[in-house]
């Protein structure tokens, strides 16, 4: 049951009101800022009925089982570290963190930015949309002061800058082309929880791909901009982003700075390739092809470029099977990919739980909206501590301190949190 | 046509498949390279050895196709390997090239083509012939003298490369002509 509400503040209504639902009610949000290439629908989503932690004996068909049992649309993410261990690798330290989540949810509140209007999946989540519209009028502005202390990083800066060296080092002897090399990072939350980062960095960090989830012990935040794969009807479409230029004041020059370099062209159209294979799978012959090569748009300070990759289904392929078989994204290993992977594990002393993973929405066999989960931490509710990762694609021509610069610009919106 | 695959734990093998597919119109059966025997050769009509991470000398296996009639097409690491089956060589390149376009003619046409590699095939196998090089005479496609063995160094799959189905027609090409 669709309802229309006065065009110019649909979303800012939505927006408030899904905030108030993760604070109040502990409502999952898939939230997608409005202005960017890859804007999309976003969900509040509270009270699941069925979940499936994922688990090492997880299979495809066990994915595919819990997705198409019925109608519901499937909610979740899967882990970088899953992605590992359907690559054959192994996960190296003891992490409790969970391999992946699916959850269909007994409330289901939808905007759609075409139409400018809210979706209720059932009567009650009208009423809970009622309820929560008439709280966000008296609501008081929420108190966002954010304090961290003891920050740590799992790479300092000397051990990034020989890594990287060690990196091309593997990519001169032919071993791979590209590695996305990541940092983690720690920090202790004073006196605040998940939900005031999340509110700060929605607030001040719009992107089209935000999440935010309890999952186990875990509250998770992801601030995404990029599209992992989107299936509409069959139609795939895949938009990996590589290729970046950081900026403190923009200026229309940038944008053919960024397009004309031949290092960050090359990293976009080594990962175009990767990508293009890996729908190649659970796509028709002929149908896949590249478009709008080298486009850019502008988020966290950024100016990121990406193309669009687009295929048809093949008749027996299922979004799942795509997801599956794709998975961990291009754009956040490196080529080829189980070499890069191994390399990975080999030079990063971190696991990468969440981060470089995928969160999704399963509607049914040929729809799906699929992120790559960059820009993402998770908060440790049981001490306090939040962790997040940025990273950065080494290829041969890199320069290991201008590598060290993007990823810690890529990490800013979470390190300045205090600062606001 | 049975066509086999032999996927070198590469991320372009189904742009390779697609591509093949496309061309010769029959459905190339892909099979990784730690799965591969020599049984899978029998009942095929042409192998295609994929890209890959690393040198000829970490995949032994190949070894086999010395002794095969099949006709062969390697791609990158795969011309590489069939280069080294004979008595060629391979070398690391001064300068690195992935993910980056280059210009080379071959019969008497030019094209576009992209390259995905740190080696090099340096001294070629004296029963092979260079069919076409670059500016820097480095060997871009090579095919032997009298076997139905062709090598291509770029990556006729990229959606860099301008004709992708060109050079496949031309391997196949130089196929039946040896095999008749």
């Amino acid at each position: 049951m669709p309802l229309t509400v006065s065009k110019k503040s649909a979303f800012e209504i939505f927006n408030k009101a899904s905030l108030l639902a993760a604070e109040k009610n502990g409502a999952d949000l898939y939230l997608s800022a409005p202005g960017f290439p890859a804007s999309g629908k976003s969900y509040l989503t509270l009270e699941p009925d069925k979940e499936y932690l994922v688990t090492e004996q997880t299979t495809r068909d066990d994915l595919t089982n819990f997705a198409f049992a019925d109608d519901k649309p499937t909610f979740g993410y899967l882990t970088y570290n899953y992605g590992k261990l359907i690559n054959g690798l192994k996960l190296k330290n003891s992490t409790s963190f969970p391999l992946g989540h699916l959850k269909k949810y007994r409330i289901v509140i939808e905007y759609d930015p075409e139409s400018q209007s809210v979706d209720f999946n059932s009567t009650e989540a009208g009423n809970l949309w009622y309820d929560l519209t008439e709280k966000i009028a008296l609501a008081d502005k929420p108190e966002n002061r954010i304090e961290l202390s003891d920050i740590s990083v799992s790479v300092s800066r000397e051990e990034y800058i020989e890594k990287v060296r060690r990196t091309i080092n593997y990519i001169r002897e032919g071993y791979i082309y590209q590695l996305n090399l990541s940092i983690k990072y720690d920090v202790h939350l004073i006196d605040s929880g998940a939900y005031a980062v999340f509110a700060q960095l929605w607030q001040n960090y719009p992107a089209p791909f935000y999440a935010y989830l309890k999952s186990d012990k875990y509250q998770i935040l992801s601030t995404s901009p990029e599209r992992f794969l989107a299936v509409k009807d069959g139609r795939v479409l895949s938009q990996p982003i590589k290729g970046t230029l950081a900026f403190s004041q923009y200026y229309p020059e940038m944008k053919k700075i960024l397009t004309d370099s031949p290092k960050e062209s090359a990293e976009l159209s080594m990962i175009i390739d990767m990508v293009r294979n890996d729908i190649s799978r659970n796509c028709r012959v002929r149908s896949v092809e590249v478009s709008r090569h080298k486009s850019v748009f502008t988020v966290d300070e950024l100016l990121q470029m990406y193309s669009d990759i687009k295929g048809q289904l093949a008749e027996k392929a299922t979004v799942i099977d795509l997801l599956i078989d794709a998975f961990p994204g291009a754009s956040i290993t490196g080529c080829p990919k189980l070499k890069a992977m191994e390399l990975i594990d080999e030079i990063e002393p971190h696991e990468r739980d969440v981060y470089c993973g995928s969160f999704f929405i399963i509607k049914d066999h040929k729809n799906m909206e699929s992120s790559v989960a960059i820009r993402t931490g998770y908060y440790n509710i049981r001490d306090n501590r939040l962790s997040f990762f940025a990273g950065s694609g080494i290829v041969a021509d890199s320069k290991p301190e201008a590598e060290y610069s993007e990823t810690m610009a890529k990490a800013e919106k979470f390190i300045n949190l205090g600062r606001l | 046509m049975e066509l086999f695959l032999i996927d070198n734990f590469d991320s372009f093998t189904y742009n390779l498949a697609h591509l093949l597919s496309n061309v010769l119109k029959c459905n190339p059966r892909v099979v990784s390279y730690s799965e591969f025997r020599g049984e899978h050769l029998n009942g095929c009509e042409a192998v295609v050895i994929s890209p890959g991470p690393g040198k000829p000398c970490e995949y032994p296996k190949y070894e086999i196709l010395r002794d095969c009639d099949r006709p062969i097409l390697g791609i990158c690491l795969g011309m590489q390997i069939l280069n080294e089956l004979y008595d060629g060589s391979t070398d690391v390149l001064d300068d690195c090239v992935h993910g980056k376009t280059d210009e080379i003619e071959m019969e008497g046409r030019k094209f576009t083509v992209a390259r995905y590699h740190s080696l090099f095939v340096s001294k070629v196998a004296s029963n092979f012939q260079v069919v076409s090089q670059n500016r820097q005479g480095i060997p871009m496609a090579i095919r032997h003298i009298n076997k139905p063995i062709v090598g291509f160094q770029f990556h006729p799959e990229s959606f860099m490369t301008s004709e992708g189905q060109y050079f496949i027609d031309y391997a196949f090409n130089c196929f039946k002509k040896i095999s008749v």
